[in-house]
């Protein structure tokens, strides 16, 4: 793919950053077993694995955030110790997370040196000299930016750069990225892979967390795979195939254990919900597709692509979206929020924490709270009644939880969106759309969900199940449709839905 | 985390239903009774006539112009958001009952249903501002809090305005069955409110506005909507004291009411909830309003000096919410931030 790129995977330079034996408990989890790490300087390491695997933790012991409980963390020839992140800093550590943390008011320049604005006399700052120190640093990444902008203005991919500029500013000798495309469109990213790579050229040493292994394939020589708080292997990314790293990645035990038992769905009848023309700029650009009682249909593509917005249109949450929406072959005439809901749809978002529960309140009223008509007598609502409906509900969908009352923040995450799931089962609703359903979620509660959702399909709604999380399409759906550049791209049905024949409809992103 | 926090109560694992909760009293408001009875003793030892039964009906009287606004302020406060126009709002309320029963020959109960109207309107348009062009709410009602102290003023050139002589009002300002009218007021509206907040939908909705608005809009709770009510019910509640405060002083006065806003608010975190929203109780209110209805009687009968009074109930009153935190916090140790 990148033929003409020097070539990858050799180590450029001196060892940056060395780890030994390094071990991190949680409560109840082993985060880290024995891990040892090296990257040298002027190589980009691309750091991959499922959500829990270890990634995080490593990054976080890397970076001083965290203290191992044993082993040794050494960068350019200095251990770590207990120094903490001011340590690690000092070591020449630069960390750029997922969220952005840059002052939307502030100007680039202010931005780059937040907090370590170049003096002029006491109390004053140099502008000029923020300016053009800002300016040169940009240069070097070749970010086409004003340095007098103001960060809120600018597109999201630029924002991300001049976070990862900050980080650069600090010339460090390791550069940890984690996930700095995400939330990105595809088209955005390229911007962003070229001044990784430039950053590399110069010498630094970073490790890049993604999911998106065709940027994993531009952008890295070679991959380390984590999985139960291991490091599985590191191998060259020219050398291995997809499935070959999917597989290192999955292990083999999880997937086969769940293997989807067919099912026929009737496709002959009126479609329950029928999507056409949906146009919501700059991310969607035309969608259509027709969701059928009793099936669960997968939407595959990546953080980014459109996937969340498309179900907030269809859930009429995105006024300024276009689109004919027809449900039981009748069109809506105002596809608002509540129009769709008293049609029988229900959203659970992507965002457990920010969108989906009411911390505060406790499991059952999380639940009930979609259709408090349903647990009322004449007005009021009923104990009795809410007490049973919550009960039922936690019955069907096994959550776990000491109490109806107990407030569902103390729940697990698992059980939270089992939660968040029921909200919409109290309320009847024959068109469920999932936004990320098991993001952030134990493989258990992962299994659980997945058969939740055979269940309700099976028992005549219609799920659209969408996932960023591709290997799982194939555990919980009838149908996969792709969603690539605003529009649905391919279409596999039940024999056809291979991980396989997914990632690669997913990730053929001309870039 | 699969955490086991609240199930400290053995027995208990039956879960009691969902919208009621576990325990009639929280901790904070365990502890804010027993400060409450605290109080008693050391008031009844120091200040003389304190627990005569005028004095305790006198305490009564003035708990209800903090609490019947608080009532409002409190749902508004779980909602998430504020209202600091209660003051002015009071004082033009008992301006227009006045002047409606006098001057612009409404007669009582005409006077009293435009006030109350009036009340409805401008809070309405508080909350309009809110749930529509998502002003701040702090904004919203401060503009409100000088536009209806300036208009109090401004109708009346800061002079009362004499309320015609009639049974019904002297009715309102004095007594029913012996006890002061707007203190049986404020205890029938505590059970109304008690009873919103808990059994019915605009209740628990209101709680899930304050405590997630993206996910009570995901669930298709009409956010706008109790926005709009939320601050009307305030409008509402403030015009009705207004009529209280004016039949009891037999005159409507573009002055009156001067920081009552403060206690109001003052009350109601007392009354341990959260300004951050999602959380609080009318109990807790009620608790609230006892509390610094109390402070201030015993600090006039104790012969404090009345500036250095303001200085006790400022100390207090953060001593207390400080208190509330605390305790709060040690509640939800297990809470995943």
């Amino acid at each position: 793919m990148t033929s003409a790129e020097p070539a990858p995977g050799r180590p450029a330079g001196p060892p940056v950053a060395t780890a030994t034996g390094l071990c991190k408990q949680y409560p109840g989890v082993r985060a880290l077993d024995s891990v040892e790490f090296t990257i040298h300087s002027g190589e980009v390491r691309a750091l991959l694995g499922r959500n829990g695997a270890g990634k995080s933790t490593l990054i976080r012991l890397l970076s001083g955030v965290e203290t191992p409980d044993a082993g040794e963390v050494v960068i350019g020839g200095e251990p770590l110790g207990d120094g903490g992140v001011r340590r690690a800093a000092e070591l020449g550590v630069a960390t750029v997370y997922q969220e952005l943390s840059l002052v939307p008011e502030m100007t680039v320049a202010e931005n780059l040196f937040l907090n370590e604005w170049p003096r002029r006399g006491a109390a004053g700052i140099d502008y000029p000299r923020m300016r053009r120190e800002a300016a040169e640093v940009l240069g070097e990444l070749e970010v086409p930016v004003d340095p007098g902008a103001l960060v809120g203005t600018l597109p999201l991919a630029e924002q991300q750069l001049i976070e990862i500029a900050r980080a650069v500013r600090r010339r460090p000798r390791l550069l940890i990225l984690d996930e700095p495309t995400s939330a990105l469109a595809a088209e955005e990213t390229h911007t962003v892979l070229s001044a990784v790579r430039r950053i590399a050229d110069s010498g630094v040493a970073v490790i890049y967390v993604s999911h998106r292994l065709d940027e994993i394939r531009q952008v890295a020589g070679s991959v380390t795979v984590v999985r139960d708080g291991q490091v599985i292997d590191t191998v060259d990314v020219r050398d291995a195939t997809t499935p070959q790293i999917v597989a290192l990645m999955l292990g083999t035990t999880v997937q086969e254990a769940a293997a989807l038992e067919p099912r026929t769905v009737d496709r002959t009848r009126t479609p329950l919900l029928s999507v056409r023309g949906l146009k919501l700029p700059p991310k969607l650009h035309g969608v259509d597709f027709d969701l059928y009682a009793g099936e669960v249909l997968g939407i595959g593509g990546l953080l980014g692509s459109g996937r969340s917005e498309l179900l907030r249109a269809i859930a009429g949450f995105e006024p300024r979206a276009e689109r004919v929406i027809e449900v039981d072959g009748a069109r809506v005439a105002r596809p608002t929020a509540a129009a769709m809901k008293k049609l029988g749809l229900g959203m659970t978002p992507e965002d457990r924490k920010g969108a989906g529960i009411v911390p505060m309140l406790g499991v059952g009223e999380n639940m009930v709270m979609s259709w408090f008509g349903g647990v009322s007598r004449r007005g009021s609502i009923s104990p009795a009644l809410a007490e049973r409906a919550g009960r039922d509900l936690v019955e069907r969908l096994s959550v776990k939880t000491p109490r109806l009352s107990t407030p569902i923040v103390n729940l697990s995450g698992g059980n939270q969106q089992k939660a968040v799931i029921g909200r919409w089962l109290h309320a009847r609703s024959r068109i469920l759309l999932l936004d990320e359903p098991t993001r952030g979620v134990d493989v258990e509660a992962k299994q659980q969900i997945y058969r939740l959702v055979r269940e309700l399909a099976g028992n005549g709604a219609a799920v659209v199940f969408v996932s960023g999380e591709l290997e799982e399409l194939p555990l919980v759906c009838d149908r996969v449709v792709t969603l690539q550049q605003g529009r649905i791209h391919r279409e596999f049905t039940a024999p056809d839905i291979t991980l396989d024949n997914i990632m690669a409809a997913t990730m053929a992103v001309e870039v | 985390m699969s955490s086991t926090t609240l199930t400290h109560k053995p027995g208990g694992s039956s879960a009691k239903g969902t919208t009621t909760s576990r325990q009639l009293l929280h901790l904070n408001e365990l502890g804010l009774l027993a400060a409450i009875v605290v109080l008693y003793i050391a008031l009844s030892a120091s200040a003389g006539g304190f627990l005569d039964t005028q004095n305790q009906l006198g305490i009564l009287r003035d708990a209800a112009s903090v609490g019947i606004p608080a009532l409002g302020v409190t749902l508004v406060i779980i909602a998430g958001e504020i209202d600091i126009s209660i003051g002015p709002a009071v004082a033009f309320a008992s301006v227009i009952f006045a002047k409606g029963a006098s001057e612009w020959h409404l007669g009582i109960a005409g006077a009293l249903a435009l006030t109350l109207v009036a009340g409805i309107a401008w809070g309405a348009f508080a909350g309009w501002l809110r749930a529509r062009f998502a002003v701040p709410s702090f904004i919203a009602t401060l503009g409100l809090w000088s536009a209806l102290g300036g208009l109090a003023l401004y109708a009346t050139d800061a002079l009362p305005v004499p309320l015609p002589a009639s049974s019904f009002i002297d009715s309102l300002g004095g007594k029913f069955l012996g006890v002061p009218t707007p203190a049986v007021v404020f205890i029938v509206l505590f059970f109304v409110f008690w009873y919103l907040a808990r059994r019915t939908a605009y209740g628990r909705s209101v709680y899930a506005t304050g405590g997630n608005a993206a996910a009570a809009q995901l669930a298709g709770i009409p956010i706008r909507r109790i926005r709009v009510t939320l601050f009307a019910t305030t409008g509402v509640l403030a015009a009705l004291t207004g009529i209280l405060l004016a039949a009891r002083l037999g005159s409507g006065n573009g002055g009156a009411a001067a920081g009552l806003e403060f206690d109001v608010i003052a009350a109601v975190v007392i009354g341990g909830t959260a300004l951050a929203g999602g959380r609080g109780s009318l109990i807790g209110t009620m608790l609230g309003v006892i509390f610094i209805s109390v402070i201030a009687n015993g600090l006039v009968l104790l012969g404090v000096n009345p500036f250095l009074q303001n200085v006790v109930r400022g100390v207090i009153i953060v001593a207390a919410v400080l208190a509330n935190v605390i305790i709060g916090r040690r509640g939800n140790a297990t809470r995943v931030s």
